[in-house]
């Protein structure tokens, strides 16, 4: 039986057509994403480059401790994961890479990367979008008429007579549908793997599952609205109707819904205060700003009060004291960006393509909760950078004393991302409801016929 | 062709659609959708125009605070530039999310404008945002299929339309009736929608000018030929299939491929052909050229030299101090107008390779008329890439303006000679700061807006014109079996 519905699943132009245009829209966006993941290891060999060269002229050009660390810059980088090629996520828009000088930090770390806004607009086409949008939209082109077809072309009678179970028929028909679409989904994920030399590692495992499921809930919708036995038409636009509202409108509305309930003029306001912070204080008195300064870190309080006009110490104390104008508006910023975050999640729970998408980016580590952890680790870091820098200004150390070439980017380390539980529950969840409302269907079809 | 005739076929047209239960579910659900999206199109309006001009006030009364001192102090003290929402984006919101909205401005250094909504966004705005011009630009057609695919070839299969084309109606009246029917119908959801943007502008207090009143009737225009084009796609596509089912495969076909695949496909090719730099090599590549020109603070640099024994000559003194006016200031100067010369170079290299990428989104405009109404309806809700760089220009042209301010005070009203280390800094009264000009910006004008359109603008006419051929074609070929 399997092989002749095979040979009926194949023989059909449109079947083959969708398969084929699904796979070379899958290869386009696998190297799509590999150019990008290429795009960013360059950005990082980029600055890596010109961090030294940078650095190396102005060791060359400066003399002054205090007047060389105004120049140079030290990057904090956090490494594209390979499968960011597969989920783009948030990394096109929020940079990996934060490039600081020791000065005030707030003023630096949102800097943005350079981006053409129409492309970000248009949105990217990388794997996790083939498999959140287009295969759907082929599952349901192959899955609608499953049963009404047969209803319509007035073969269902042969075939209920002939069959020994008409729903064990629609399985295996459903089935050999589902062997096509999942022998697709896995060849592009391997093919991906190949490109990118994706490592085989838990998070891909992660990432092959997730979409395992995925599909799997579209497949369980469409067999469930099959069994109503409404005509072709009607089951077609159903589904094409529930992929928009999935796809396009619900995500929609709570991207507008979180970004209305949770607006940030912190970020606003953070600009102004870390200026604010830093520069009022060449009006201000040198002692004031020093003791508020050495009451952050007394280990530095040995050095005193200067009475010269300018020195280096007082000016770092200053544009610290930036970040210190600027630190609860920053935080509270930082809190908006979690809110954000946790009512995109609860929403997520409950919306496949949501669910899907959010996991995806965090497999991938190109969430907004990566971006956050990027931020963070920059504030740490900075303050690590100033704080070894700084009793080094005060006593106007010689610059070739220190060993330069030591100062590369540092490196985050990956986070730990798969987490099973909250990743395949609400899928599964979704999936079961919808396997037990047809289970239910399915014994209305014996009795009621 | 018999108007009356025409006129009969489009209200049965209208009629017949009611017949139905769905379409009152569905315009329902569609209206609610619509003021959904005027809410958030709205409140994102209000909301973030009074946070940044809020924001935009603070940073004056700053600026304005400080006390006397240093011009050259003041220059690096700087200001911001807040960019403000059209008040169109209450309908099209365009590209607004993606763009950056706050940038701070001081002098030497061009900072990047940050803050766009897409850096605090989760990863749903990848999904798209929800917009009056969104659900009218890719909802709409979609409706205007489900009412439309049936509209002949369901005639045709139940023999009905037999039975018109006997009594008299033609095929180009059965056409161009039932697109008009259709048409009708999406005025349904057309004529709330625009509707509402009038009195969401009323309400927002946008004021009504001249050039806000033509974006809105160009506006109402292409939307009304971009509709008209779909609807008349829908009618030839049902009046050429055997049955209705076969219609609707092709129209929900057509609608996928144009409304959903071809924007993205496009966009993402363009920009895999042309890469762009990352900030860390642009900018490099601007330090590199202004090192290349001359490096200021190097005092051994040939350019500053040259410069300096110039002046020193045609003022016939033997020392910069000796000069009538400060001569770091005038050094800054220059420093200021070669660095500035370059970036706006690798700006326009920039803006021209993200052209480039764009340009074949905007080349499948021509097959496209999704991609097309998209691509207007932004630029005269002033919220596409053209308005952006007019924010961008003017934001640092403020900068470099006020930078040169502040080199001009420092040359004309600081002293040559530098105080010793332990001496009071010099300044300048702080009168001055109030006399700078404001950071004021100017919403995009009409005739900028249309500038970068006019391509679409071309394409969705020669739609609308090869959707009326291609009824007039198919009306001479056409069987009613």
């Amino acid at each position: 039986m399997y092989t002749l519905l095979i040979k009926q699943f194949i023989r059909s132009r449109i079947t083959v057509g969708a398969l084929l245009l699904l796979f070379v829209l899958g290869l386009v966006s696998i190297l799509i994403g590999n150019q990008f993941l290429a795009q960013q290891e360059q950005r990082i060999a980029q600055v890596t480059e010109h961090q030294r060269a940078h650095r190396e002229r102005n060791v060359a050009a400066h003399d002054e401790m205090g007047l060389l660390l105004y120049y140079l810059k030290f990057a904090l980088i956090s490494p594209p994961d390979r499968l960011s090629a597969l989920s783009i996520g948030q990394r096109d828009v929020n940079p990996g890479i934060q490039s600081v000088t020791i000065r005030t930090l707030e003023g630096q770390k949102y800097d943005t990367d350079l981006t053409n806004p129409v492309q970000l607009h248009a949105g990217n086409l990388d794997l996790g979008f083939v498999i959140l949008y287009l295969f759907p939209l082929v599952i349901i082109a192959f899955t609608f008429n499953i049963f009404s077809e047969d209803h319509e072309t007035g073969t269902w009678k042969a075939i209920a007579v002939q069959a020994r179970s008409a729903v064990r028929f629609l399985l295996a028909r459903l089935f050999v549908r589902a062997l096509f679409v999942y022998g697709l989904l896995l060849a592009l994920l391997l093919t991906a793997a190949a490109i990118v030399s994706i490592p085989w590692n838990e998070a891909f495992l992660g990432f092959v599952v997730l979409s395992i499921l995925y599909t799997a809930f579209w497949f369980a919708l469409a067999f469930w609205l099959a069994l109503f036995k409404k005509s072709s038409g009607f089951n077609v636009l159903t589904l094409l109707a529930v992929w928009v509202v999935l796809t396009i409108l619900l995500p929609a509305s709570v991207n507008n819904l979180v970004a209305t309930l949770h607006p940030v003029p912190e970020a606003l306001s953070t600009l102004l205060k870390q200026r604010d912070g830093y520069h009022k204080k060449w009006d201000e008195d040198k002692q004031v700003t020093l003791a508020r300064f050495y009451a952050q870190y007394p280990q530095l309080e040995k050095y005193g009060m200067p009475e010269e006009t300018f020195s280096w110490g007082w000016y770092y104390a200053m544009q610290q004291q930036g970040d210190e104008a600027a630190r609860a508006d920053s935080q509270a910023l930082r809190e908006k960006m979690r809110r954000r975050d946790e009512t995109s999640r609860a929403f997520a729970r409950v919306i496949p393509t949501l669910h899907t998408q959010l996991y995806y980016n965090d497999l991938a580590q190109t969430s907004l909760t990566d971006y956050m952890r990027l931020l963070d680790s920059a504030t740490v870091f900075h303050e690590q950078t100033r704080l070894y820098f700084y009793p080094r200004i005060f006593e106007n150390a010689p610059v070739k004393s220190e060993d330069w070439q030591r100062w590369t980017p540092a490196y985050l380390s990956p986070r730990q991302t798969v987490h099973w539980a909250p990743l395949a529950l609400p899928l599964v969840a979704i999936i079961l409801l919808l396997l037990g409302g047809t289970w239910i269907r399915s014994r209305k079809l014996y009795f009621g016929e | 062709m018999n108007r009356t005739i025409v006129m009969l076929l489009a209200r049965q047209c209208w009629k017949n659609a009611f017949h139905t239960r769905a379409i009152y579910s569905i315009l329902v659900v569609m209206l609610l959708v619509m003021g959904y999206a005027a809410y958030s199109g709205w409140k994102a309006y209000t909301q973030q125009n009074s946070m940044r001009e809020h924001y935009q006030r603070a940073a004056r009364a700053s600026w304005e605070e400080n006390p006397d001192k240093h011009p050259h102090r003041m220059a690096h003290f700087g200001t911001f530039a807040f960019r403000i929402k059209h008040p169109l984006s209450v309908f099209d919101v365009g590209l607004e999310s993606f763009t950056g909205n706050a940038v701070f401005l001081e002098a030497h250094k061009q900072n990047t404008i940050n803050f766009s909504e897409a850096s605090f966004s989760t990863g749903l705005l990848r999904f798209g945002e929800i917009s009056l011009a969104m659900l009218l630009q890719i909802l709409l057609p979609l409706i205007i299929v489900f009412l439309g695919f049936s509209t002949i070839a369901a005639d045709r299969e139940n023999g009905t339309l037999k039975i018109l084309l006997t009594q008299g109606a033609g095929w180009r009246e059965i056409l161009a009736g039932k697109s008009l029917g259709l048409f009708a119908l999406a005025l349904l959801v057309v004529v709330p929608a625009f509707a509402v943007t009038i009195l969401l502008l009323a309400a927002a207090g946008a004021p009504f000018t001249a050039d806000l009143a033509g974006r809105l009737a160009a506006t109402v225009l292409v939307y009304v030929v971009f509709l008209a084009v779909v609807c008349m796609v829908t009618v030839a596509i049902s009046a050429g299939s055997a049955s209705s089912k076969g219609a609707l495969m092709k129209l929900l076909g057509w609608w996928l491929l144009l409304a959903v695949l071809l924007p993205r496909t496009s966009q993402a090719l363009g920009s895999y052909f042309y890469p762009a730099p990352a900030r860390v090599a642009f900018d490099a590549a601007i330090e590199e050229d202004v090192l290349r020109q001359g490096d200021s603070h190097n005092p051994d640099d040939p350019h500053y030299k040259h410069l300096r024994d110039s002046v020193l000559r045609v003022h016939g003194v033997d020392s910069v101090e000796h000069l009538p006016f400060n001569y770091s200031g005038f050094v800054m100067r220059e420093g200021e107008r070669i660095s500035a010369e370059i970036y706006q170079q690798h700006v326009q290299q920039l803006t021209h390779l993200y052209d480039k990428q764009n340009s074949l989104t905007t080349a499948t405009a021509l097959v496209n008329p999704f991609t097309a109404i998209r691509n207007l309806s932004m630029a005269l809700a002033g919220t596409d890439a053209e308005a952006y760089q007019v924010f961008q220009d003017e934001a640092e042209a403020y900068r470099y303006a006020l930078a040169q301010k502040m080199n001009a005070l420092q040359m004309e009203l600081i002293s040559n000679r530098k105080p010793g280390p332990k001496d009071v800094p010099l300044a300048i009264p702080h009168d001055h700061w109030k006399k700078v000009p404001d950071f004021k910006s100017q919403p995009v004008a009409l005739g900028t807006s249309l500038r970068g359109v006019w391509f679409s603008a071309l394409a969705l006419l020669l739609w609308c014109a090869a959707a009326c051929g291609w009824l007039g074609r198919i009306s001479q070929t056409l069987k009613a079996l």
